[in-house]
């Protein structure tokens, strides 16, 4: 047999430092990168509004008319035709639910569709990258499938009670949505705050020999729904780096600015948040150790050196599939160009302006703990088509 | 997903396989028109269409240039010069009709919007429609259509099915559907045939019992692989015979196989889930599904020839899920 002519291929995000991060660990890393963006700006709603109801109340009325805006009868029936949905299987609610599935598998939430009749679906999670964010996120989902299912609805109004009896979010080892038709099972129609009751029939409970630890695409490398339509392990990849920003970040948003007095108290609270966020993530020195094995860090990169900070936003913007470019790689500075509408807008229908806010104050509060306080991250040309991030010395008698 | 603890599920399966059942069964339908209609048809099929005389239809597989399996179909020969093509997949097989008419006097067109159709399968099925026809469907043999009226509504009568069971199929036009469904169940009630609801049940554990794969499941497979030798005709010409010839006698790379699920359930069982023989990928599932007659988890894969033996012992997904492949029908 004669020898290769050449090695396999495998797709990967390749760090400064020549360190391959193989596709699919990039794709895991990067939304749950999505989630603690998350996480980060449910803890300023929660500063914003003390009151659980009230806020969650606030974030599913706004995703649920987000949602409706967004999925039109027109993108709902072109799902439709690409998902080859027969016509056997009715246009009703229940489209909803296939959609919901494949977007859960999207983004690496894996688990199943444990039923799927007529009458009554339920899906169930074994895991969920989004689970370190809060309850409040899990109530959102519910009104977000509302609208999925009052959208498919030959009514407009759909005919099921949803219930979220099981949250990872909420401490639960799986998350479980069923809906079941109200007319069929005597339920009533519901509320925000009614998404989180027990359904009418039993769940089933799949043991814990049976679970799944990842979503398809990381286990079979596609996406494959029950009418044998599949997505590729890149098609969802680059799907959930659009779509996953916009109904946890861009969403919520919208009803956590009203939740602030004025923009300036939102501002206020936003940056302290993501400060204390960033400030935390390497307090522990094995986060360092563990951060530069990560990226494949060589020796001579010293404690101090501003290019573990500038390789570690790289290595973001990359496993986040933000085009940018380093202008700048030394011992005392590092520039990264990216465009500013992209960085914004990575889906550019929603697009999420506190992305740079957010990452502005996260890094600059990481690179003190992760390099040294002699350290500070900032982004110039905000307003600019392209912006540069910069890690770079600053002194500043007022430094936060 | 079906367990073996649903009853629900269990009930409509077994009233399929001991009494009858029936329900909406649409798919998507393609009317072919015209002279060269039968010609045309035959050349994008490997069965032999222009063999079928009116009243018949025929199971066939459409395949791509490479002799793989791009659709399967039934085609129907419902007049002198018209055929309706049931299919999944209209708006495909319209760009593959595209592709290959030339120059035939042959016209088709989506008219599934137009047309609806019912199931009424099970032992008793032909008790169940001739409560409803004007003429009796006994004498219907099997893949025979005919015209019938249901009272005062038109309808087709093709005598086939996806359970393995006696069965018809019932075409109506859509603005009957609701009174046509309103016949078929009072009828099914006074004989306690229920209307099976839950898709799995009709779609995939009746089916699969008897071996009937859908078109997902034999994708980009040759009909050899997938057992259907039986439909090609090699002595007509139709697109993929080349490559199709040159397959036959050959041991194809991948089979579509049977498996047998060991463990209890198969809740880590996805399509497209990875087999593994000794711990080394060897194909891929391509369904699963509890069987309520044979009462085992049962599933189609994609295996490699090699490993596509009955009795080979495999594990199938991140939980190493044993399974053992066997022949792909049980009953």
């Amino acid at each position: 047999m004669p020898l290769l002519d050449k090695l396999d291929e495998e797709k990967c995000v390749k760090t400064v430092w020549g360190k391959l991060i193989p596709e699919k660990e990039a794709y895991q890393y990067a939304t749950r990168q999505i989630a603690s963006f998350c996480a980060n700006l449910f803890q300023v709603m929660r500063i914003l509004e003390p009151d659980f109801e009230k806020r969650t109340s606030a974030i599913c009325e706004i995703s649920y008319m987000m949602n409706m805006a967004a999925s039109s009868d027109e993108y709902m029936a072109g799902f439709h035709d690409e998902w080859n949905i027969p016509e056997f299987c009715e246009k009703s609610s229940w489209l909803g639910g296939i959609f919901g599935d494949s977007g859960d598998e999207y983004e690496n939430m894996a688990g199943r569709v444990i039923q799927f009749t007529r009458d009554r679906v339920e899906k169930e999670l074994d895991t969920c990258p989004w689970d370190i964010v809060g309850a409040e996120l899990c109530n959102m989902t519910t009104a977000m499938f509302t609208a999925n299912f009052d959208l498919c609805s030959a009514s407009g109004e759909n005919e099921v009670a949803l219930n979220m009896c099981e949250a990872r979010g909420c401490g639960d080892c799986h998350c479980r949505v069923v809906a079941e038709r109200r007319d069929v099972y005597g339920q009533e129609k519901q509320g925000w705050m009614d998404h989180m009751n027990q359904p009418a029939m039993p769940v089933h409970d799949t043991p814990k020999e049976r679970r799944v630890r990842e979503g398809q695409v990381m286990r079979n490398g596609c996406y494959s729904q029950a009418f044998g339509e599949e997505k590729s392990m890149t098609w969802a990849y680059r799907w959930c780096m659009e779509k996953g920003w916009v109904w946890c970040v861009a969403f919520p948003l919208i009803a956590i600015r009203d939740m602030a007095e004025s923009e300036e108290e939102f501002e206020r609270i936003f940056k302290i948040v993501f400060s204390t966020a960033g400030k935390n993530a390497f307090i522990e020195p094995f986060a360092v150790e563990g951060l530069r094995s990560w990226l494949g860090v060589p020796r001579e990169i010293g404690d101090n050196d501003p290019r573990l900070m500038g390789g570690y936003i790289k290595n973001i913007l990359d496993t986040q599939l933000v085009p940018n470019e380093l202008e700048a790689f030394t011992q005392e500075e590092v520039r990264i160009r990216v465009d500013t509408e992209t960085f914004n807008g990575r889906f550019p229908m929603a697009p999420v302006e506190e992305l740079t806010l957010g990452y502005e104050t996260l890094w600059h509060n990481m690179v003190k703990t992760m390099v040294s306080t002699e350290w500070s991250c900032w982004f110039e040309g905000k307003d600019e088509d392209e912006m540069q991030i910069v890690v770079g010395r600053r002194i500043d008698k007022r430094m936060i | 997903m079906l367990f073996k603890e649903d009853q629900a599920a269990r009930a409509q399966h077994q009233a399929v396989r001991e009494n009858a059942g029936w329900y909406l069964w649409t798919h998507d339908l393609v009317e072919v028109t015209g002279e060269d209609a039968a010609g045309f048809l035959d050349y994008l099929f490997v069965n032999h269409i222009k063999k079928a005389p009116v009243g018949r239809s025929k199971y066939t597989t459409m395949l791509d240039e490479q002799g793989r399996i791009i659709d399967d179909t039934i085609v129907m020969h419902m007049e002198e010069g018209k055929y309706w093509v049931s299919t999944l997949y209209a708006p495909q097989l319209i760009a593959w009709m595209d592709k290959h008419r030339g120059e035939r006097r042959a016209a088709y067109r989506d008219i599934t919007q137009e047309i609806r159709m019912f199931a009424v399968q099970g032992p008793n099925s032909l008790k169940l429609v001739d409560k409803l026809l004007e003429d009796s469907a006994g004498d219907l043999k099997r893949f025979q259509v005919k015209k019938d009226r249901a009272g005062h509504l038109e309808v087709w009568v093709h005598r086939s099915g996806f359970t393995g069971e006696l069965g018809y199929e019932l075409y109506c036009r859509t603005e009957d559907q609701e009174a046509l469904r309103g016949q078929i169940a009072q009828a099914a009630s006074e004989m306690g045939a229920p209307e099976l609801t839950i898709l799995e049940v009709y779609v995939r554990s009746l089916p699969m019992e008897k071996g009937f794969a859908l078109r997902q499941d034999m994708y980009g497979l040759t009909p050899y692989a997938c057992g259907l030798d039986w439909s090609v005709d090699l002595e007509k010409d139709f697109v993929g015979r080349e490559a199709l010839a040159q397959a036959a006698g050959q041991e194809p790379e991948y089979r579509l196989v049977g498996l047998e699920f060991q463990a209890e359930s198969y809740e880590d069982i996805a399509q497209k889930e990875i087999v593994y023989c000794r711990g080394v990928p060897c194909g891929f599932v391509r369904a699963a599904i509890y069987g309520y007659t044979v009462e085992k988890n049962i599933g189609f894969a994609v295996l490699k020839n090699r490993r596509a033996q009955p009795g080979t012992q495999v594990t199938v997904g991140s939980n190493h899920s044993p399974a053992i492949v066997v022949e792909k029908s049980w009953l």
